[in-house]
Order: C-alpha cells, then structure tokens, then sequence
C-alpha cells in the first residue's frame, strides 16, 4: 500500500496505479471550470476567459468490493470527480476507467455499472409514491415487467421503505428519502455506488443507521464497490477501508484511516506529571524539540495531563523524557495519542504535514 | 416504447394527483369554445365568403385553428419546460444516469403532454360538432396525421428553445416569437389572404400556414389527401430543415453543458 501526503500547493505525488483488478480507476484527472465573471469585466474584456481549477491531476484507483471515502471540504472537487466518474462532466484530460471502460468513451456501458446516488432529494418525483418512483427508473434501467416489480419489491424490502405504500414521497422524512435514492440506485445492480454526502441530511442517529445499512447491506451483501464522498470524518473512519483526502482539486493522501494517523509526522503525546515544569516546557518549545504545548488542568488527585507534540519522532521523545527529568519533572505517565482523523484531515489540508512516502 | 409508456404513466399519475387541474383543464375548454361559437356565428354572414376555400363555415374554420394552436403551443413551449424544470430539480441529472438515451427519457417526458392535449382537442371538436360545426369524421385518422406533421414542424423551435436553455438558462423571445408569428399570420382566426399583401412573404415562411390549410380542408370539407399533397410537401420541407438544425443545435447544447458542467446548475 502506498501512502502519499503532500502539502497544500504542492503538485499531487500519488503514484500511478497500474493494479489491473481495480475496479474504479483514476488517472491524471483534470477538470477547469470557466469562471463567471462581472458585467463589468466581461464589457472591458470580452474575449478574456477565466477558468477555475476543479481537479488537478487526480490518481487513485479502488479495489472491487472497497468502500474508499472521499474526504475533503466543501468545493475540494469531490462532486465534480463524482459527476465525471457518472458520465454527467466530461473532463479537460486524464482517464477515468469502470471497469475497465473509459467514461466518456463508452459512457452508456458505464452507466450500466455505475449508479451515483444523487443526494438531491429534488430529484425524486414527489407526487409520487416510492414504488411509482421506482418503477419508472426501473423501466429506464430495461427491467420489464415481472423482473421489474420483482426488483422494486425487493429493493423496497431492503431499504426499509416497504410499508409506505401510497403514501407520496413529498410526504417522506428526510431519512426515508435518502433510502429511496439508495434504492433507486440500486436497481440495476450497480458494481460500483457512488455516494455523495449522503448523510448530509439526516440527524446524528438516522446518519448513524444509514451507515450501519451502508456497511451491513451494500457492502457486506450486496458486494459493491462504494465510493463516498464526505467531509464527515467519523464517517470516514466507521466505513471507509481507505480513504483520499482532496483539497482544492488535488489529492493529499491515499492509504487507510490508521495507515494515514500512524504515518503523520509530529505525532501527539499525553504526559502526566505531578508538577509541570513551565520552565522547562518553555525552554524545549524554546528549542524547536517540542510544540504545541497544552497544560491541562490538576484533577483531584493532583495529576496535570501536558499535551504535546514531538515532530522529531520516537527517539526525540526520548530526549524529550530525558531533559524533563533532567529538569526535575516527575514524569507518572508518557503516551503515544494518535491524531483524531478529522485533526488530521486539517493539518493535511493546511499543509502542516511533512511529504511522506513509505510502501 | 416500455421506457417511454412508463414516462407517460408517471407523468399521467402526477397530473391525475391534481384533481382540480384536471377539471378545470376540461371546464375552461366548454367556456372558451361557447364564446367563440356564438361570435363566429354572428360573423358567418361577414367571414362565410372569406373562409370558403377551407370549409365554409367560420366556426369550424377557428375550432380548428384553436386545436392547431394549441399544438403548437404545446410543441413549441414543452421542451424547454422540460428541461428547465428538470434541471433545476436534479431529476435530468437522475435520467441521465440511466442507461437510456436523452433522446428518449425527452420523448416520453413530453409525450404524456401531447397525449393530454389530443384528449383536449378531442373533447374540443366534439364539443364543436355538438354546437354545429360540420366535421369530416371519415377523414379523422388523415387529419391526425397532418396534426401529427404541424406538431413535428414545430417540435425543432421547442428543440431549439431547449439548446437556448441549456447554454442561457433562458429561452428569450423564441417561443412567444414563433407562437405570436404563427398566431398572427399563419391563418389560425382568419385566413391568410386577407392579410396585407406585403406580409404574405412572412406568412409564407410560416409552416402553419401550410399545415392548417391541409386540416381544415380534410377536416372540415373531407378532402383527400391527394387535395392537400402540396401543402404536406411543403410542410415536410420544413420538418426536414428545422429538424436538422435543431438537433445539431441541442447536440452541441448537450456537449457544451456536459463541458461546463452546468447540467444540474440552475
């Protein structure tokens, strides 16, 4: 496994993948938006055209049966990849293969493979019911007749929506609409689901049970490959076998949520100490050794928990250890914490991260 | 045809959950034509001589022009409607992402339209019939068919329409022009040889003109169709051109929003 990060600016170092078995491949992906521009602008310059870099040379590649999260803020391109990879953008240059097909070449194979889960609820017909809904993307998808029904039923069943009968879509929860978007991606038995923020909508427990349904249902049963798109760390981290961090069009780091916290540099230590030499602390974040230095309050049996961080890695800590004992600091307790995912997701796109590279 | 019969259904389904829409749309049909019958009847003496050529009988003459009308209305407006409609709820996007052809998922989407207008032409005719307007019903199944040809020179300004919808998000003046134009000079309430002679150019170029002429004289004075070959000729001349630039326009449309990315941004 290759884990990559780079710091924001720099150009995306992920290596190319060249794994044949892979289901969803991204190569060099390169995706310009033209950018709108004032009456102003536009009369003093007419002919002038500004463009917005959307993607930039975006490489990964996710294995069959994966669930890989795309994490990233809001306009990092974790859409527009989703729109390309849908058949919807064409893009400015790269590859992006299903499968094996090309999706602009032969974007109607794909779309055969590939349901992208639109989290617009709009896009559902409202005076309708869940069954009728399905049933007219059903026939789009050329399941006739008994084969059809067959699949809404089951479809319905899975999703949990079978009991709304006639009751009309505009009168669904939040919740029961985001299962029928699953559920209309779901029948043409898709190889690979593409999941746009789809908890973005719902309440910490209905997200909560939609990723449950998620990992037990789609993953685990029906055996597809998912990409998710979020900036939900959490969910990340609950579902994602691994997960690429896009900022800004670019990709920061690829690897598995542990792979990505135990290979960050500068990693943040708990200590506890029955008396905090500020000292001491001062003089080593004085030197560089040390930073981000954060003394916590005593609790009631007199420990004060000092958190930290050692860029410098094992052997620095250490040293570390050594110059507070030095200094007369006794030390109770002294801990490795691994980053918080979502912490880590900052620091990567704040480009506080160091480029690393390990196989 | 199932893909297009399952769009039909679901769009019928969706009107039919408006039921005062659809009483209204049948009821607003009797008050329009009651109007019209008696105002045509107190112009017979006056318009009888000036209509002769397509029937004869003024009241005939504008029923048909009402139901040519709202043809073009619906072929000329619908498309557009669609695609505005449908971009802004995401749901273009969600065809889209099936396997089926635009193309098709369009043609079924604006089917259930066309359907639901034949319904109301229907009941507009025979509500004409009822009050005295003489119709060819032996010639019922050659005027669909001319029907059918007005609807498909018109369907390229609605395909038109839609490209100018896709680029502006807008379709400008298009619709009310062509409608407006062929309202005004392609012979709806009065024929057109009483307008003046210098916009019989314009009137000429209007495909209406051609194809109400055909109906009304197979509709009203039973005509075959060898009487109103020329006029389909010409009516099919038109349906060839419009038809190609159209559909070369809404191809590049397509290609450009798929470019930009503007498919699902309202």
């Amino acid at each position: 496994m290759t884990v990559t990060l780079t710091p924001a600016g720099a150009p995306a170092q992920i290596s190319r993948v060249s794994d044949s078995a892979s289901m969803v491949r991204v190569d060099g992906l390169t995706k310009r938006f033209p950018v709108r521009r004032g009456w102003m602008d536009t009369l003093r310059h007419p002919l002038a055209r500004e463009e917005a870099t959307a993607l930039a040379g975006v490489t990964f590649a996710v294995e069959r049966s994966e669930f890989f999260g795309l994490l990233g803020e809001n306009g990092a391109g974790k859409t527009t990849l989703f729109k390309i990879l849908a058949s919807l953008i064409m893009p400015d240059a790269g590859t992006v293969t299903v499968n094996g097909l090309d999706v602009v070449k032969d974007s109607a194979r794909v779309r055969g493979l590939l349901a992208p889960v639109i989290a617009d609820e709009r896009s559902l017909n409202w005076r309708l019911s869940a069954r009728e809904n399905l049933r007219l993307f059903a026939a789009l998808h050329n399941l006739r007749g008994a084969t059809g029904e067959r699949r809404v039923s089951e479809l319905m069943e899975i999703t949990g929506i079978a009991d709304t009968g006639t009751k009309m879509v505009g009168q669904f929860s939040s919740g029961m609409k985001q299962r029928l978007l699953i559920a209309r991606a779901l029948l043409s038995h898709p190889s690979v689901l593409l999941l746009d923020e789809p908890t973005r909508s719902l309440d910490p427990l209905g997200a909560r049970r939609f990723r449950e349904f998620l990992r037990d249902e789609i993953v685990a049963r029906q055996r597809c490959t998912v990409l998710i798109a979020t900036h939900r760390a959490e969910e990340a981290l609950e579902l994602c076998d691994r997960i690429a961090i896009l900022d800004r069009g670019v990709v920061r780091a690829v690897g598995t949520p542990n792979e990505l916290a135990s290979r960050i540099v500068g990693e943040r230590y708990h200590l506890w100490t029955l008396a905090p030499s500020h000292a001491a602390l001062a003089c080593l974040v004085a030197q560089g050794t040390i930073n981000n230095v954060v003394i916590g309050e005593c609790d009631e049996d007199g420990w004060t928990c000092v958190q930290l961080e050692i860029p410098g890695g094992p052997r620095t800590a250490s040293d570390v250890i050594a110059a507070l004992a030095a200094e007369h600091m006794p030390i109770a307790s002294f801990e490795r914490v691994r980053l918080p995912l979502a912490e880590l997701i900052e620091r990567i796109v704040a480009g506080r991260s160091a480029v690393l590279a390990d196989a | 045809m199932h893909k297009l019969f399952a769009l039909v259904r679901a769009s019928w389904l969706v009107g039919a959950s408006y039921r005062m829409a659809i009483i209204t749309s049948f009821g607003s049909l009797i008050v329009t034509v009651v109007p019209v019958f008696y105002i045509a009847r107190a112009m017979q003496p006056m318009m009888g001589k000036v209509v002769q050529g397509q029937g004869g009988d003024f009241f005939g003459f504008v029923l048909v022009g009402m139901v040519a009308f709202m043809f073009i209305g619906i072929a000329v407006g619908t498309l557009p409607g669609i695609i505005s409609g449908s971009v802004s709820s995401g749901t273009l996007e969600a065809y889209l992402t099936t396997p089926s052809s635009l193309p098709t998922v369009l043609a079924g989407l604006m089917s259930y339209d066309f359907l639901w207008s034949f319904a109301r032409a229907v009941v507009l005719v025979v509500t004409g019939a009822v009050l005295g307007a003489h119709i060819a019903w032996s010639k019922s199944l050659l005027a669909i068919g001319i029907l059918a040809l007005i609807v498909l020179s018109y369907l390229p300004f609605g395909i038109l329409g839609a490209s100018l919808m896709l680029w502006f998000r807008t379709t400008g003046p298009l619709p009310k022009a062509v409608i407006g134009l062929s309202g005004f000079l392609g012979g709806v309430y009065y024929p057109t040889h009483v307008i003046p002679s210098w916009l019989h150019s314009v009137s000429s170029a209007i495909p209406l003109t051609y194809g109400l002429r055909a109906l009304r004289r197979v509709m009203l004075e039973g005509k075959p169709l060898s009487a109103v070959a020329s006029d389909l000729g010409i009516l099919t001349l038109f349906i060839v051109g419009l038809c190609t630039l159209s559909v070369l326009a809404f191809s590049r449309a397509l290609h450009d929003a798929k470019r930009s990315g503007s498919l699902a941004q309202y």
